[in-house]
Parts: C-alpha cells; structure tokens; sequence
C-alpha cells in the first residue's frame, strides 16, 4: 500500500511536466505528421487524404525542396567547420586568460543579444549595391568592377554565401561562450603539470583542454547543424517575399506554403525537418560516445 | 536585497505567464466587446503603418470617428504589409480576428467570405447607397452578398522624371510604344538608368510585367486569365513575357534593383537615379508631399504595345483596399456601421492627400487634390476596362505560383515558353 502511494505520488508530480512536453512537443509532432498526410488548403480544413503525395510533391521542380535542403546542408557544414572552429579558437584564448577578457567576451557576445532583423538590416545595409560598405571600399580602391552590379544578395553566385556570412558571425559568440565555460572549469593544475612538463599552449590546447570540453563541442555541434536546419528569421529578413531568392531554406518555405493555401505541404516539411533535427542529434551523439581503447564498452 | 529581487523576478515571471494564457488582450475579437465605462470596444487592425502612405487619411478618420462616437472605445493596429498578411490569416485560422480589419479583394477577402468568417454588409451599405457606387463594390461583392467597404482606389502609373527625360529631348512622357523604347534607349546612352524595381519584392515586378501584358494582350483576356476563365496556354502572353524580359536584359532596369527594398527603390527615383518608376498611384501623395520632388514628376499610362489587341484606357489596378468586418465580433453591427462610416473617411482624407482615387462619391472642397493625382482621375475618367492586380485578383495557391513564374522571369530563370508552360501546368 505504502508503495502503491509513492507510485501514485511521483506519478502525480511529474503529471504537469509530462502534459507539458506531451502538449507542446509531442502532441504538436503527432498533429504535423497527420496534417503532411492530408490537403490542408485552409487551416480548418483537412480536405482529401493524399497519402505520402506531399513528400513526393515536395522534390518535383513545382516545389523544389531538394535545394532548399541543399542550402540548409550547406550552412551547417559551414556552421561546423567555419563557426565552430572560429569558436572554438576564440574560447581557447580567451579562456587562457588574458588582458581585457571580460572585455572581449561581451564584444564576441554582443551579435547574439542582437535581434536577428536588426542584423539583417545591417549587413543589408553593408551590401548595398549603391553605397554599402563593401562596394565604397572597393570603390575607393578602383576595384568596383570586381563586385557583380546586382550586389552581393541579389547576385545569383554570391548570394547563397552573403547571407551565411552574417548566419554564421552572428553565433560565433554563443558557441565561444559554451566552449569558453567548459575551457574555465578545466583544472589549472593539469595545465600547469603539462606546462611543468614542457608541453607548448598548442599541445596544451590539443591534449588536455579539448578533450576535457569534448562533451561541450558535442553539444555545440548539436546546437550548430540543428539550428541551421531551422534557420528562418535572419534569411527572411534577406529575402523579403521569398519567391526570387537563390538561397531559400526549408524553414522559409514552410512559413510561405503554410500561409498560401498548402498546409499539408508545409507540414510534410515540417516532419523532414524533425526527423533530420532528430537523425544529426542521434548520429553526432554516436559519433561522439565514449568508447572503451580496446573496442568495449 | 537580492532574496527580494529574485522573489520580485519571480512574481514577473508568474505573471507574464498568466499573461500568455489569456487570449484577446490584443485587441483581437475574443473579447467580450465592452469595456469597464460601459463603451463599445471596436478593435482595427490595418496596414497604414508611420511608412504607409495612407497613414495621413487613417489617423485623421480615425480622429474624426473617435470625436463622433463617444460611445465606442476605438483601437486600432497597423501592422507591415508583408507580416499583415500572414497575421491576419493566422487570426482567421484561430477566430482571432478584431472587430474590423482591412484587406485586399476580390481573392483574398474571397478565402475569409468561403470561410464563413466575414460579416455581410448588405444592411449597413444600403444606407451609403447614393455616396458608394453599386460598381465599386463588385470586387468584394460575393453571392451577390456585399461584405467589403472599399476605400480608395488605385491604378498602375508610369511616373516619369521629366528633369532627366528633358536631357535627352524629351517635353513629355512618350505616348507610343516605339517612341518610349527609343526614349529609353536614350536615356541608357546618356547613362541615365530608365528604370527601378525591387527584384525582391514580387509585386513590383508585376507592376511592370501586367502593364506590358495588357497592352499587348488586352484587359479581356487578362482578366480572363487572372480569373481562372481562360488558361496561360497563351502565345501572346508569352511573347509578352519575352518582351518585358528583353527590356531586363538590354539593361533598362537598374540591376542593382534585385537586392533593393521597393522603399530604397523609391527613394533612388526621387533622387533622380532612374528616369521611370512603375508603381502603384498611392505614390502620388509622397511624391506630391516632396517640395524638390514634386514639380519634376509626371504620371501617365503605360502605352500600347499592339494596338490590335490592347488599346488606351486599360489599365492594371481598380478598387482592392478594403475594411471589412469579423463575423465573430462581438458587436458585428455596430463595428459594420463603424467600418462604412471610417471607409468613406479614409477614403475622402486620402483622396485630398493623393493616395488614390475616390471609391466613394467624393464631398467637400477637394481642390487641394495635387495635380498627379488629378491627372490619375483624368486616366481613369477616360478608363474603359480595369484588370484588377493579379495577386488580389487570384485565389491564395493560385497566386503563389504566379508570383514565384513573375520572380523567375525577371531573374531570367524561364522565359516567356517556360512562364505559360509552368504555369499552365501549375493553376489548373
């Protein structure tokens, strides 16, 4: 009986913590993956059940979610091998301890405590094709030439790249800031007996500080490729209504069809999105699993 | 100190989160319509931000219904255009809506109206029916059922820089089709850029590629395609298509234009970078309120391309900015009575400020009416068929695709074969 009570109890208590993950995590992936199987041309109305049409629609050339994907692909790789190293170099110096660190861990940090749309109007601003900041300093130089007179965001080849750049400056901070907690709570004394030992900064770094914050870098790269496979608002902010821009991403074509009158292909985005979000979260945590040196654990 | 500051945290955070929980605190319809000094609450939502030209007209109309009508607590919203169309059709979706909301015709009114969600005007519009004309409701007239108060109306104008076209020998905007390509020539020779367009907002580009649509075509059978009457399976239209996009690649358009907002496009025209701007007529009042600006520019209508088919007087535009009121409103009567009388407002103060023309009968002294918008009454006046825009006049998915052929034609993605076949293939 006594048992049964304390059953009851724990039940009870975590009661409100799983209606909460149950009906603003769960429930709303169960209701996307229902509604990517129907029409869904109003929000009110399911209209006809369509199956797994949605999905194949989603990779004809009506829809062309294949590039979409591309481009989330393609950011988070850079995310991962641009802005995390970027990061990653920053925290390691900065948490070595030199002159003006608080200094430069708000400065590094300050882009991340910016909205997203006032970052965009920046660096539109710095595009300008007219008298942004790159073209007058080409300009000064006679090198105006070199910059294609459509701007760097309205230029076909160059856009994809001028709307990663501020995605990615934009996060450095917060990846440093992550690494450069777990660079702090490494021991100083490992430090100082690798020093006393001879090791450089370089080994140090190598040997003793990044495989102490390995756990850190795990979920830096977590938070890197999922957010940019959900990458939205500062993209949106480049490509205005979204229909004549190079660098469309899936998150900027659920918003659009969700809001056009094709709900049941905005979910089917919806569901890819997740289960990808799901699959990068699983796998990296694979790859990243302790294992034992002889091939055990 | 600090045990009381987290304990005063905390409070902020309970209450914000009882604050999430309740809906209706917007000003959105949920509410029970009556506020704590026995008014009326009506609730507006509208797209004349502090940027909108027609901010001017609604801030007085709205001055002049609070001052007629005690017995209301009015608020109003405006939201950005682009975010107001996404917001307003979440708030549908959620029965969220407020008490009166402004909208576009025909098509986009026409989901809501399909929905059940618009209150039908008939009642309140018969009072009005010797101020608004019978044919200025038929955009928004569904089932023979009025559920729009139209507010003012507006036309594609070819506005022109006279100051630069009078470099290159030029008195007047050119009135044929031959004389205004040769004209653009000139001014590409003289390093004056003909045209501006904001590649990324769509809209604009329709602007241009309707206008040269329907004077190749004419307004019957554009209207016919816009309609869903007839297909895009139409060689005309492609070889239309291919003329506007031959105007692109000969470099009549400023190319810089496809990383500009049609805002910054706006601004370069008054500044004299482009010689034309192809835009709608609410221009007139930020042209007209421009002192350098405004003894430089001139409107006219697009010319004819093939006079066999099109011919003066068509013209791309026609009555779309509507009020409309929430069939959920707690007070639909009194918001419908509310909305006609702010509609006749709205639109008589913006027709004095040069936002459009009167959808209403005008009153009043209205010889303060700049001479732009003037000359726009005087193109309508001679006005014989009207093609509403095509993304008012299409259904919601209709339009999408529409505008996603319009954006791969003017970055040169398809041409005219591609645009028909595409589309054809896409809004059957």
């Amino acid at each position: 009986m006594h048992k049964k009570n304390k059953g009851i109890t724990i039940f009870l208590f975590l009661l409100p913590a799983l209606a909460l993950f149950f009906g603003i995590l769960i429930a709303p992936i169960i209701a996307s993956v229902h509604h990517s199987l129907f029409q869904y041309k109003t929000f009110e109305n399911a209209g006809d059940f369509v199956g797994l049409k949605n999905y194949r629609d989603l990779f004809t050339s009506e829809y062309d979610f294949g590039t979409a994907l591309k481009n989330a692909l393609i950011l988070a790789g850079l995310s991962v091998f641009i802005q995390l190293p970027i990061s990653l170099g920053l925290a390691l110096m900065l948490g070595k301890g030199i002159k003006g660190e608080r200094f430069y861990l708000s400065v590094y940090f300050m882009p991340v405590l910016i909205s997203a749309v006032v970052i965009g109007m920046l660096w539109e601003k710095i595009y300008n094709p007219i008298y942004g900041l790159i073209f007058k300093s080409f300009e000064a130089f006679g090198w105006e030439s070199v910059l294609p007179p459509e701007g760097l965001l309205g230029n076909k080849k160059t856009a994809l790249m001028a709307v990663f750049i501020p995605t990615i400056w934009q996060y450095v901070g917060y990846h440093m800031l992550l690494m450069y907690a777990g660079v702090k709570s490494v021991s100083p004394e490992l430090r100082e007996a690798a020093m006393l030992d001879g090791a450089t900064d370089g080994q140090v770094n190598r040997y003793i500080v990044i495989p102490s914050i390995k756990q850190i870098i795990k979920v830096s790269i977590i938070f890197a490729i999922t957010g940019s496979l959900k990458s939205y608002d500062l993209i949106k902010v480049f490509a205005k209504d979204a229909y004549n821009c190079s660098y469309k991403v899936p998150s900027l074509m659920l918003v659009r069809y969700a809001f056009n009158n094709a709900g049941g292909i905005a979910s089917a985005i919806a569901v890819i999105m997740i289960i990808l979000c799901f699959a990068f979260a699983i796998t990296i945590n694979w790859l990243f699993k302790e294992r034992d040196p002889y091939g055990k654990k | 100190m600090k045990k009381y500051l987290a304990m005063l945290l905390a409070v902020v955070m309970v209450l914000s989160l009882a604050g999430c929980g309740k809906s209706g605190s917007n000003g959105g319809a949920a509410s029970n319509g009556g506020s704590s000094d026995g008014k009326t609450k009506i609730t507006m939502w509208c797209i004349a931000t502090e940027s909108d030209s027609n901010r001017h007209a609604y801030e007085q109309a709205i001055a002049d219904i609070k001052a007629n009508h005690p017995e209301i607590e009015f608020t109003w919203e405006a939201i950005e255009n682009e975010t107001y169309k996404t917001k307003i059709k979440s708030a549908v979706a959620a029965n969220e809506l407020p008490d009166i909301f402004f909208t576009w015709a025909c098509a986009f009114l026409g989901d809501f109206v399909n929905q059940d969600k618009v209150y039908c005007l008939d009642d309140t519009l018969a009072k009005y029916k010797n101020e608004l004309p019978e044919n200025m409701l038929g955009n928004t007239t569904y089932d023979g059922k009025h559920y729009g108060v139209p507010t003012t109306m507006n036309i594609v104008g070819l506005f022109a820089n006279m100051d630069l076209l009078k470099q290159v020998g030029y008195d007047e905007i050119p009135g044929t089709y031959d004389e205004f390509i040769a004209c653009c020539d000139a001014l590409k020779a003289a390093g004056i850029i003909p045209f501006g367009c904001a590649g990324g907002e769509t809209w604009c580009v329709t602007e241009y590629l309707e206008s040269v649509i329907e004077k190749s075509i004419g307004a019957d059978a554009l209207n016919d395609i816009f309609l869903g009457r007839s297909t895009w399976d139409n060689a005309e239209v492609a070889a239309a298509v291919d003329r506007f996009q031959g105007m692109v690649n000969n470099g009549y358009f400023d190319p810089a234009g496809a990383s500009l907002s049609n805002d910054e496009i706006k601004a370069n025209f008054i500044d004299g970078r482009y010689a034309f701007y192809m835009n709608g007529t609410w221009n007139c009042a930020d042209f007209a309120a421009n002192a350098d600006f405004f003894p430089k520019v001139k409107v006219a209508e697009f010319p004819v391309i093939n006079s066999s088919s099109a011919k003066l007087g068509q013209l791309i535009g026609g009555p779309s900015d509507t009020l409309a009121v929430a069939k959920s409103s707690p007070n639909a009567e009194k918001a419908a009575e509310i909305a006609a009388e702010l509609g006749k407002l709205i639109c008589h103060y913006g027709y004095l400020d040069g936002c459009g023309l009167p959808a209403w009968t005008p009153y009043g002294d209205t010889s303060s009416v700049n001479e732009l918008t003037q000359t726009v009454a005087e193109i309508c006046g001679k006005a014989d068929a009207y093609v509403l825009f095509g993304d008012t006049a299409m259904s919601a998915d209709d339009k999408d695709k529409y505008l996603e052929f319009v954006a791969k034609v003017y970055g040169g993605e398809v041409d005219g074969a591609g645009f028909i076949s595409g589309l054809k293939e896409a809004i059957r």
